[in-house]
């Protein structure tokens, strides 16, 4: 398989904090990454430093072979990147409607038939299409996130802790929605709920206080428990 | 009774005036952040530029289209070389943009003199109508027509076209939109030209309507329109809109009944709002 | 290592206080004099401002308001009472109470805003006290200002000249001492993060109206010793300008050092005559603020640390060699 995203030993700053101190990892185009750490440990950060959020001071970060940490975050969107941050960030005063619009960079047929896709994998969000998302439920606006950073022809997404605050049952239609996007995007997850995370996640990566780890297929690590009490605090 | 209707119509006019500098200032600060201490010397340097092209050329409609670009172009400018290196130290930003306006007062004493300047409507506009008692000075209608065109035009702008889908999201979450793919630098710099060349035409509707102008008018239309825009609530469009009437028809109330206490009625309204509702009339908190 | 730096930047200090003094022993221009005494006043009006500007990181448009209660108490009692050294002093005495209580009012009533609607409102309150000033006519003389006589011990040039050096030096001291006090670094603390030195326990609003009453009570004092210099008071000391001054100072010179607003006072004040004296060849030199406007937004955004801030910059670059 082919490596989609590079991320090698980035440091980033946040004002005089050392937040992270050599993050890398690799991502294979079509899996599930999922990186797994205890608060604080510099996940998000991870995340938001890949879309340029928090620039990175030293590394590299290479995307489809091509060095995109010196660009300026809307460029990285460009690039194909989608971005769901951990407060999913919909703008509450917009509508559904207007909050897809906005991150429709085109309106060609492809688009159009994504956009249509995204909204038969959610009918709530068509069935509350004129209202503005401040209204939403906090599943309700997940979705939305995820629609509007796949509504473009992205080819990776970034989802920071999606399952954060949800019901249960919210958890599991998150769950199979990540499941079927695997066939259209690859996607880096950050996740506490280790049940999510294991369930969709194909390989992982342990962070922790702002380094990589530690990193393996996520199959081994269900069963490694040593590893799980270490770094994840779960036994 | 007669009366009342003439100072309502006068404030209301005014009102049109300091809406086009108060509709600015409340969108850059809605988006940007940027509370711009210089905007009030775009209204005056689009009065005196606008006012020397419709001089030089005869025709006022070209001083109007004249003051627009001049105000456009400056509003370019600035936001390029002086706003955008200080977009995040807002100590600096405060300080730079009162050096701006001290430097480009005193600019127009230097290219215009510093004396005031006085300015004669073109004969078309300088008419008026007795309707039973209430005299329709023309030009006053005229100035509140352009308020509520520009007023309108700023609504279908917001709420119809994608730049102001753009705009209506930077106010909520800057970090997010850029996140999507957008390039918020440009959008800002639109709305900054957007700003200053609304400012300027204000300006420049001002000089026939008080007949004189002089360089002190950026700073004292400056500060009603920071008024307007804390009385209405900070990056709301129709909360400026309302408080420009409110303050354009309370001052024409004023001057009339009580001339002496004018300013301090509307600082005192400011005080009052940024004491009680920070957030101003129409502001989210 | 420290010690020594101190001690000779007190030998300097101390150095530079001669020179002053000797200054009108060997000078006998009357307008060397007058301007050097003007600097020195207008030094305590910057200072004051660098307490809000930069030592607590507070931007006030409306500084001027503190100049100008103070310019106008002391000419008012001059002028109504009598214009002996008692008269003088008790208006010194009732400028302390009157923008003690001003500064007092106005901070608690303002200081909880954020920065942009603390200046703007500032500015508005500036505003209304100079429409108070130009109204208020029976007492003001609106616009026109009045003159007044002043104690004869202040008469003599000379011994004004000394009288506002000592003032000075008096509240660079006074201001110097209060910097330096816990308060003074907690002042610092919240110019460096407010949010932080309010996690610590410390109430932000508390020390600020502290800072902003320091700063009005010397911006007080010096409105006093100006009005005494000109021996005549109108409604420009309430001007938006005299704040701009004071900002100017204090910008170029070098903020939160105290020393670099009476460098940039003096700097200010001699280019200011040199340029009136250019004004006479050519009549853009009476446009002056012009290039002060120019120079102060350059220094905002390329020099933010000053004459002084640059000057201890690279002192400590050579010292490290």
């Amino acid at each position: 398989m082919m490596t989609l995203l590079k991320v090698d030993r980035i440091e980033t700053y946040i004002d005089q904090y050392h937040i992270l101190q050599g993050v890398s990892f690799e991502v294979k185009k079509g899996g599930v990454t999922v990186l797994l750490g205890r608060n604080g440990a510099g996940k998000t950060t991870t995340l938001r430093s890949l879309m340029g959020l928090n620039p990175i001071a030293t590394g590299a970060i290479t995307f489809k072979g091509e060095a995109i940490h010196h660009l300026p975050t809307y460029e990285i969107a460009r690039k194909g990147i989608g971005y769901v941050p951990e407060d999913q960030g919909v703008f509450p005063d917009l509508t559904i409607e207007e909050n897809l619009k906005l991150a429709m960079r085109k309106t060609d047929e492809a688009t159009l038939e994504r956009r249509d896709w995204i909204l038969q994998l959610f009918p709530d969000l068509k069935t509350f299409w004129k209202k503005p998302s401040g209204l939403l439920s906090g599943g309700q606006k997940q979705m939305l996130a995820i629609a509007r950073a796949c509504v473009n022809d992205n080819e990776l997404l970034l989802i920071d802790e999606p399952s954060k605050g949800l019901a249960p049952i919210m958890v599991d239609k998150v769950m199979s929605v990540i499941i079927e996007m695997k066939q259209r995007v690859t996607v880096v997850l950050v996740e506490q709920n280790f049940y999510m995370a294991s369930t969709i996640g194909d390989d992982y990566y342990i962070i922790d206080d702002g380094r990589t780890v530690h990193t393996g297929m996520m199959k081994e690590l269900k069963e490694n428990e040593a590893l799980k009490k270490e770094y994840l605090g779960i036994a | 009774m007669e009366v009342l209707l003439n100072l309502t119509i006068n404030g209301i006019a005014t009102g049109s005036l300091i809406f086009l500098l108060a509709a600015g200032l409340t969108l850059i600060f809605g988006l940007m952040h940027v509370l711009n201490f210089a905007h009030g010397a775009l209204f005056a340097w689009g009065a005196y530029f606008g006012v020397w092209i419709y001089t030089q050329t005869g025709s006022f409609v070209i001083g109007i289209v004249g003051a627009i670009v001049i105000g456009a172009l400056l509003g370019w400018l600035l936001e390029r070389w002086i706003i955008q290196p200080v977009y995040t130290n807002t100590m600096s930003q405060i300080q730079v943009t009162m050096g701006l306006l001290l430097v480009m007062n005193e600019c127009i004493k230097v290219f215009f003199g510093p004396n005031q300047v006085s300015v004669q409507l073109p004969s078309y506009l300088d008419e008026s109508w007795l309707i039973g008692g209430v005299i329709l000075i023309k030009y006053r209608l005229f100035v509140i027509a352009i308020g509520i065109l520009v007023f309108l035009g700023l609504q279908y702008m917001l709420k119809r076209t994608r730049l102001g889908l753009i705009v209506r999201a930077g106010v909520m979450n800057k970090e997010m939109v850029q996140a999507l793919g957008v390039n918020i630098k440009k959008v800002f710099l639109y709305v900054f030209i957007l700003g200053c060349g609304m400012a300027a035409l204000g300006g420049m509707l001002f000089a026939p309507y008080s007949g004189v102008i002089h360089a002190e008018i950026g700073m004292d239309y400056g500060i009603l329109a920071f008024i307007v825009v804390v009385i209405g609530g900070m990056g709301s469009m129709v909360g400026s809109a309302l408080a420009a009437l409110l303050v354009g028809v309370l001052g024409a109330f004023m001057t009339f009944y009580v001339p002496s206490v004018a300013l301090a009625v509307n600082m005192l309204l400011m005080f009052g709002v940024l004491m009680f509702r920070p957030a101003g009339l129409l502001g989210r908190g | 290592m420290i010690t020594r730096r101190l001690a000779s930047s007190r030998w300097w200090i101390g150095l530079v206080i001669l020179l002053l003094v000797g200054f009108p022993f060997v000078s006998d221009s009357r307008g060397a004099l007058i301007l050097m005494t003007q600097i020195f006043i207008y030094a305590v009006f910057a200072m004051s401002y660098d307490i809000l500007l930069g030592y607590t990181g507070i931007i006030s448009f409306g500084h001027a308001m503190f100049f100008g209660i103070g310019a106008y108490t002391t000419a008012i009692f001059l002028h109504r009472w009598d214009h002996s050294l008692l008269s003088f002093l008790v208006s010194l005495l009732a400028v302390l109470v009157l923008t003690g209580i001003v500064s007092y009012l106005i901070g608690v009533m303002t200081l909880r805003l954020k920065s942009h609607f603390y200046a703007m409102l500032t500015l508005a309150i500036a505003g209304l006290f100079l429409v108070l000033a130009e109204k208020w006519r029976d007492v003001t003389k609106g616009s026109d200002g009045f003159t007044f006589y002043i104690p004869d011990l202040l008469k003599d040039r000379t011994s004004l000249y000394f009288v506002a050096l000592a003032f000075m030096i008096l509240m660079f001291f006074l201001l110097k001492r209060f910097t330096d006090s816990p308060t003074g670094k907690v002042l610092q603390a919240i110019r460096e993060n407010e949010q932080r030195t309010e996690s610590l326990g410390y109430q932000i609003l508390h020390y600020k109206i502290i800072a902003s009453m320091v700063a009005g009570l010397a911006a007080g004092l010096s409105g006093s010793m100006y009005a005494i210099t000109l021996r005549f008071v109108n409604t420009a000391v309430f001007g938006t300008n005299v704040t701009l001054d004071a900002l100017l100072m204090t910008i170029i010179g070098g903020v939160g050092t105290l020393f670099g607003s009476i460098l940039g006072s003096a700097l200010i004040l001699l280019v200011h005559a040199g340029l009136t004296d250019l004004a006479k060849i050519h009549w853009i030199f009476e446009r002056w603020m012009i290039f002060f406007g120019a120079i102060y937004i350059l220094a905002v955004m390329f020099f933010p640390q000053g004459i002084v801030g640059m000057f201890r910059q690279w002192r400590a670059k050579w010292s490290k060699g």
